[in-house]
This record gives C-alpha cells, sequence and structure tokens, in this order.
C-alpha cells in the first residue's frame, strides 16, 4: 500500500493524539514530548507523520502535501478549506464564543459592532449571518485585551473553561460553535488511495471506542 | 555577438512542447468519437451570466467596460455561451451535435494565488440522452488520461438529483441549505445530524442526508445500499439511471477506473442528473469535471439535452510532467555561412524550407554551438554538408538535394 502522509498540528493537541494514534495501533517509536524532529514514521512506514503549525495543517492537507491531517475544528473553519471532514476524534473540546464587556449591550441590539479576533473570518460568517454589518481586527494572540482598552466592542475567541474571559473581567455573549479535533483528508488522495485512507479511519475509530 | 543556435533544453520551449503534446493528445482523442473543434469568443455580454441562475457568480468574473459603457466579461465559461449560441440556431432535441474545445477560461478566484486564467479542454455533446452516451463520455474521458499514460486515477461518479430531492424535502431556507451543502461535501457526518435536528429535518430526510457522504465506493454495492434512502420516485429513477450507466461502463471494460459517490455536488448548480470528477496522483484538486445538464437550454427558451466535462490543462500538466514527453523537434540543418556567401546561403536555406527541412542559417561569425542534426557550411571557397561523421562537397543545389 502507498505510504500516506499525515498532518499534525503541534501544541496544545499533539500530544493527545498521538495517544488516541498509539491507541489505534499505530505507533511512532521515535516520537517523545521534547523532541524537536518534525518527520515520524512508523516501523511499517506506511505512515509519514508530520508536525505543522496548527493553522497551517488544512494548507497541508488541501494541496495534497499531506494526505490526512489532524487539527482542531477552529483552524477548519478559518481556513475554509476544500476538503474532507471525516471523523470527530473528540480531543480539545472548546467553543467558539462572543465576548465583551459587562456593560456591552446584548448583540441583538448592535448596530454595527467592531470584532477583534484570531479568527476574522469566523466573525465575519457568524455576524454576517445574524445580518450584524462588523469590522474585523485581526490579533495574533491576547485578544481579551481588546475591548478593555477600548479597540474593539467585542471579541470572538475559542473558551475552554471560561476563566481567562472572566479574570479579565469580561463575559461570554453567545455561543457560536463547538470545536474539537477533526481528521481531515484530501479529496484527490481520498480517491486515488481510498484503501489506505479507510484503513486509518478504520483503525482510528477502533481507538476512539 | 554570440548565440547559441537551438537549445532543446530551453524551458519556454519544453514548456510549451509539453502543453502542446497533452493537447494534441486530447484533441485525438476527442475527434476519434467523433467530437470536432470548435472555439467561443473571448468576450461576452456580462447579462448573459446574470439572466442564467446556478451558472457563474457574478463577482468571480473578469469585466470589462466598452467604449459605449456596455459591460463586458472575459469568457468565464464555454459550455455557457456554447448552448446559448445552440438555443439561438434554433436546435432541436431530434438534432444531434458533438463539439471539442480548448479555451481559456478567465476568473478572478481559480485559487489563492490571484491565478485568472485557466485552460480548458472538453467535449460537449449535444441532442442526445441515454445510459449509453453518459458512458460514453466517461468513456472518453478515462481514455483520454490513458492517453496521456496516468496510471493511478479515478473517476467519482454522482447523481444531482440526489442532493436537490434531498433539499426539497427539508424546507431549509437558502443559507441553510448551503450550509447542509457544505457539510455533505466535506462529508462532514458528524455535523450533518446535530444540524437537521436542530432545523426540524424530517427524520427519513435526515437520515439520507446523514447517509450519501459515506455512500462511496464499488457503484454496484454503493447503488445497493443507497436504495433505502430514495425518498421519492426521482431518486430512484436516479439510481436506476446510474445502474444502467454502470452497466455500458463495464462494458467497455472501464469499471475498475470509477467509483460512485453521492455527496458529490457539483459548485455549477445547472447539473441536471449524472455528474463527475477526475483524481489523479499527485493533483490535490480535481483535473476533469463534468456531467448531464439537461435544463440549462431552458434558460435560453430551448430544450436540448446535453452532457459534458472539461478538463483543467494546468492540473493535468502539473501531474503528468512526469511522464515521458518527447524531446523537443529540433532543427534539422543549420546553414553556416560567410558573409560573401550570404544571398547564395539565403537562396539554399529557402530552397531547403520548400522541402519541409526546418532550417536556421547563421553567419559564422555569430555561431557557437549548431544542435541541428546537419549543417551545411559555406566558406570562401567551399562548400560542404557535414551529416554524422560524413562531410560531403556539393555542387549548387540540386546536387544538394540529391545528396540529401
Amino acid at each position: 500500500m502507498e505510504q500516506l502522509t499525515l498532518a499534525l498540528a503541534k501544541g496544545r493537541t499533539a500530544e493527545s493524539t498521538i495517544e488516541l494514534l498509539n491507541k489505534a495501533g499505530i505507533d511512532f517509536p521515535d516520537f517523545h514530548e521534547k523532541s524537536r524532529k518534525l518527520v515520524f514514521s512508523n516501523p511499517e512506514n506506511t505512515l509519514k507523520l508530520i508536525f505543522v503549525k496548527a493553522v497551517d495543517v488544512c494548507t497541508y492537507v488541501e494541496t495534497g502535501a499531506a494526505d490526512v491531517g489532524v487539527v482542531g475544528k477552529d483552524n477548519i473553519l478559518e481556513a475554509g478549506a476544500d476538503i474532507y471532514e471525516l471523523l470527530d476524534l473528540k480531543l480539545g473540546k472548546c467553543k467558539f464564543s462572543v465576548a465583551g464587556l459587562q456593560d456591552t449591550p446584548p448583540l441583538e441590539e448592535a448596530k454595527k459592532l467592531v470584532v477583534a479576533s484570531k479568527y476574522p473570518r469566523v466573525a465575519e460568517n457568524y455576524f454576517q449571518q445574524r445580518g450584524i454589518p462588523i469590522t474585523t481586527i485581526k490579533l495574533n494572540g491576547s485578544v481579551e485585551l481588546a475591548p478593555l482598552i477600548g479597540m474593539s466592542d467585542v471579541i470572538v475567541d475559542i473558551v475552554e473553561t471560561g476563566n481567562t474571559i472572566r479574570e479579565n473581567g469580561l463575559k461570554v455573549m453567545a455561543d457560536i460553535d463547538d470545536i474539537s479535533t477533526r481528521l481531515i483528508v484530501n479529496k484527490s488522495s481520498f480517491a486515488t488511495k481510498t484503501e489506505s485512507i479507510q484503513q486509518v479511519i478504520e483503525q482510528l475509530k477502533s481507538g476512539l471506542e | 555577438m554570440e548565440v547559441q543556435i537551438h537549445d532543446p533544453q530551453d524551458p519556454n520551449i519544453r514548456a510549451y512542447q509539453t502543453r502542446e503534446e497533452l493537447i494534441q493528445k486530447m484533441k485525438m482523442r476527442f475527434s476519434l468519437y467523433g467530437y470536432n473543434q470548435i472555439r467561443t469568443s473571448t468576450f461576452e455580454p456580462f447579462e448573459l451570466y446574470v439572466d442564467a441562475t446556478g451558472t457563474i457568480h457574478t463577482d468571480e468574473m473578469i469585466k470589462i467596460i466598452d467604449r459605449t459603457g456596455k459591460v463586458l466579461v472575459l469568457r468565464p465559461d464555454v459550455t455557457i455561451p456554447i448552448t446559448r449560441e445552440l438555443a439561438a440556431q434554433n436546435f432541436t432535441a431530434s438534432e444531434h451535435t458533438r463539439y471539442f474545445y480548448v479555451s481559456d477560461v478567465f476568473r478572478n478566484s481559480f485559487d489563492d494565488n490571484g491565478t485568472k486564467e485557466k485552460s480548458q479542454a472538453g467535449i460537449e455533446c449535444f441532442g442526445e440522452k441515454s445510459a449509453e452516451i453518459d458512458a460514453e463520455t466517461i468513456a472518453i474521458a478515462i481514455q483520454t488520461l490513458k492517453d496521456l499514460n496516468v496510471t493511478n486515477f479515478k473517476l467519482e461518479i454522482g447523481h444531482a438529483d440526489f442532493f436537490k430531492q434531498i433539499a426539497a424535502e427539508t424546507e431549509l431556507n437558502p443559507q441553510e441549505l448551503e450550509q447542509l451543502k457544505k457539510y455533505i461535501q466535506a462529508k462532514n457526518i458528524t455535523e450533518i445530524a446535530p444540524f437537521l435536528e436542530k432545523h426540524n429535518v424530517k427524520p427519513e430526510v435526515a437520515e439520507a442526508a446523514n447517509a450519501i457522504p459515506l455512500l462511496y465506493g464499488n457503484p454496484k454495492t454503493v447503488i445497493n445500499k443507497a436504495q433505502k434512502f430514495a425518498l421519492n420516485d426521482t431518486m430512484k429513477e436516479a439510481l436506476r439511471n446510474l445502474s444502467e450507466v454502470y452497466e455500458v461502463v463495464e462494458a467497455y471494460g472501464l469499471e475498475k477506473h470509477v467509483v460512485l459517490d453521492f455527496g458529490l455536488i457539483n459548485h455549477m448548480d445547472y447539473y441536471s442528473d449524472i455528474i463527475f470528477q477526475g483524481f489523479i496522483d499527485n493533483v490535490a484538486k480535481p483535473v476533469l469535471m463534468g456531467g448531464r445538464y439537461d435544463h440549462l437550454s431552458e434558460q435560453f427558451d430551448a430544450s436540448i439535452p446535453a452532457i459534458g466535462f472539461a478538463f483543467d490543462v494546468e492540473a493535468l500538466i502539473e501531474g503528468t510532467t512526469k511522464e515521458s514527453y518527447e524531446e523537443p523537434t529540433s532543427v534539422d540543418i543549420t546553414v553556416i555561412y560567410e558573409k560573401t556567401r550570404q544571398q547564395e546561403a539565403l537562396y539554399i536555406a529557402g530552397e531547403l524550407r520548400e522541402q519541409g527541412l526546418r532550417i536556421i542559417a547563421i553567419p559564422a561569425k555569430n555561431v557557437v554551438k549548431a544542435n541541428s542534426r546537419s549543417i551545411i557550411q559555406l566558406t570562401e571557397n567551399k562548400q560542404v554538408l557535414l551529416a554524422g561523421n560524413e562531410t560531403k562537397e556539393f555542387n549548387g543545389i540540386d546536387d544538394l538535394k540529391d545528396i540529401l
């Protein structure tokens, strides 16, 4: 069978994903947490694992540089890539939410909003569907700061426990979407390497049970 | 001045020749099935696409304003103008015609790199509607890929009615349908079920919508599995149609190259029945797309059944350059002459070109290296033909022609 390339998001969910792969019978013996290596192979050489930045996983898979990928729904929504999203790996569960200051009026009353986010596309889609015109400000971190210093009215961000939001004196105003880690697949690979890909999916499904 | 007379490795020449060779092979295959080449105009009226629903989004088109203020677009598609043309010519469903084209199409967003131009090579068969012609169209696509020495490829076949009927059985608004379409195209069954539940879609419809993304693979098996999700007569008819087409594909002996995919939805809304797309190794997107579009002509007040597909030429090149293509055709003879014998040399070169030989004539002082098969040298007092290891003297053009 042809070798598959699997792109894995570095960071938050990498370790639990590797655990899941192990449970599914896919081992990468060379892998350990502190390794700086970015490419690993399983002993059978049927899978090549590459570690890439989370925001890039969809790009690797859409362009076919990787056949399959494991990445958070947050990045999938933001990338808007033309790919298959075949499995919910149920890891790294959290939410996309809109948050604002305690005294920010409800969203339904808003005429126009300035929204700060690491995910401008997600923010735009959400408010466009509700008919609220917005201006987005793309930030790369510490998004909670934006409403506090008057840079934006609200933020769109990932909320896991809500602690960061609360500690910064903000409140969650609406939930946009549930997020978890997904298995994504390139459409061409799915057609031309069907067997190998189906096998990985079946293995992962059994690992999830 | 130093001149390299001919370099077969010239990347511009190579790129063009690779492309030409590929296009020639496609043209040959199309014409072997009775298709004849046509071309459509580069500039087209903007209204043609505004009035035709389910075709190309107006933002996608590249617009031009002419002297009178009329808005034109650069050819965004080939199928639509051909259909409009035939409708205008009162083409009736009892006539048959087969066209092929190799044309550039222009759109604003082919990809993220700002590519605005793409070459399509495709066929359109008008006036025929049968499982046989549908299967033949699929066979042509497969045969063409074989002609191009593509070894690993798959054609995914689906049916436009499957999603359309499911959509009709729900009461979702256009925005929600768009969302459902995205989920199905992404085979995202994780989110389809909760989405349909939230929007109170009838259980049997929800079940079908949930099932179709994974109805993928061996046609016979998949058609059997799909039976229980056929919600109405139109969907049952679609399954019958697919079975019939597949039987003919089997008769061509090409069944190993096709799979069914009920989750396939083309971004062009005008497809009415069978739809398909093709994937090859090492290319991340489809290299061909097509299907039956019996209702497109109705937008131009005609009724012409039709089926066609188009190859994305650049994507094919990307996937096939590793295959062996012939060396670029080189020059047959280089005529190298002393300035004093220029007139004679140019006369010889001209005569040989009349014979169909490819000739480069150049003064001796400019020559660095000649890559032709033979060389003719005209020095102060001698004229010789160098071919291989042989050197032959000749007297005048007739003598030369005899030696050649």
